[in-house]
């Protein structure tokens, strides 16, 4: 039962036998370097232009990943996963600035 | 105009996703030229180390990707293809770099002993 599940996977026109797969599970590999940014870097080393630039490219290639053929749900979930990430990435940027904001107007 | 109606009508044109992926993704190869113009020292940091080389591997797959997938997308193989050739250039210019660290080093070390 296991093997023949495996054995889909595997014989499937986006499976490991092809382009279709690797790309995508190659670019994990980019959102995982951005989460560990998440955890390991400040938010003011954030730059705006990059992490807008992945939260929007990561929406529209979600969309492109299911009207391609073979329709590929991992492109689709890396996709969607760069928009999440690149969007948290853009709300600690944004939230970090109205806390420096507001701190220096308490000064005033 | 025939030209232009048949790039706005295409199964690939501007109307589609097709197109608009790999106008995102040309961030990535401009963002990498922009670079070129900072000294090597800067590609040496580890992360952007480790990113370039990631680059390289990850524009040669989507060429590949780009080529095979249906549509075929044209688009996105010139993408790719520029960004895997500005990666490769920063690489070189990486190695390069290396080899002048170590003579500074040793020159360094030679100095520092006489």
């Amino acid at each position: 039962m296991a093997f023949s599940k495996f054995q889909a996977f595997y014989n499937h026109p986006a499976g490991p036998k092809t382009i279709h797969f690797w790309a995508p599970t190659f670019k994990w590999a980019l959102n995982i370097a951005n989460v560990v940014d998440i955890s390991t870097k400040p938010a003011e080393t954030v730059s705006y232009p990059q992490q807008a630039a992945l939260a929007c490219s990561g929406l529209i290639w979600a969309k492109y990943s299911t009207v391609i053929t073979p329709k590929n749900w991992n492109l689709l979930g890396v996709s969607f996963a760069m928009f999440a990430t690149a969007s948290y990435q853009l709300s600690r940027k944004i939230q970090h600035e109205f806390t420096n904001a507001s701190t220096v107007a308490k000064e005033y | 105009m025939e030209i232009l109606r048949g790039f706005w009508n295409s199964p690939i044109g501007p109307k589609t996703t097709h197109f608009w992926g790999p106008v995102f993704n040309w961030s990535i190869p401009i963002a990498a030229l922009l670079d070129t113009k900072k000294p090597p020292e800067m590609i040496s940091g580890n992360m952007t180390a480790g990113l370039q080389k990631f680059m390289c591997g990850y524009s040669a797959l989507f060429m590949r990707f780009a080529w095979m997938v249906q549509p075929r997308n044209l688009h996105l193989l010139v993408c790719h293809a520029s960004n895997e050739t500005v990666q490769l250039y920063q690489l070189s210019r990486w190695i390069k770099a290396q080899e002048y660290f170590l003579k500074k080093e040793e020159a360094e070390t030679q100095g520092s002993k006489d």
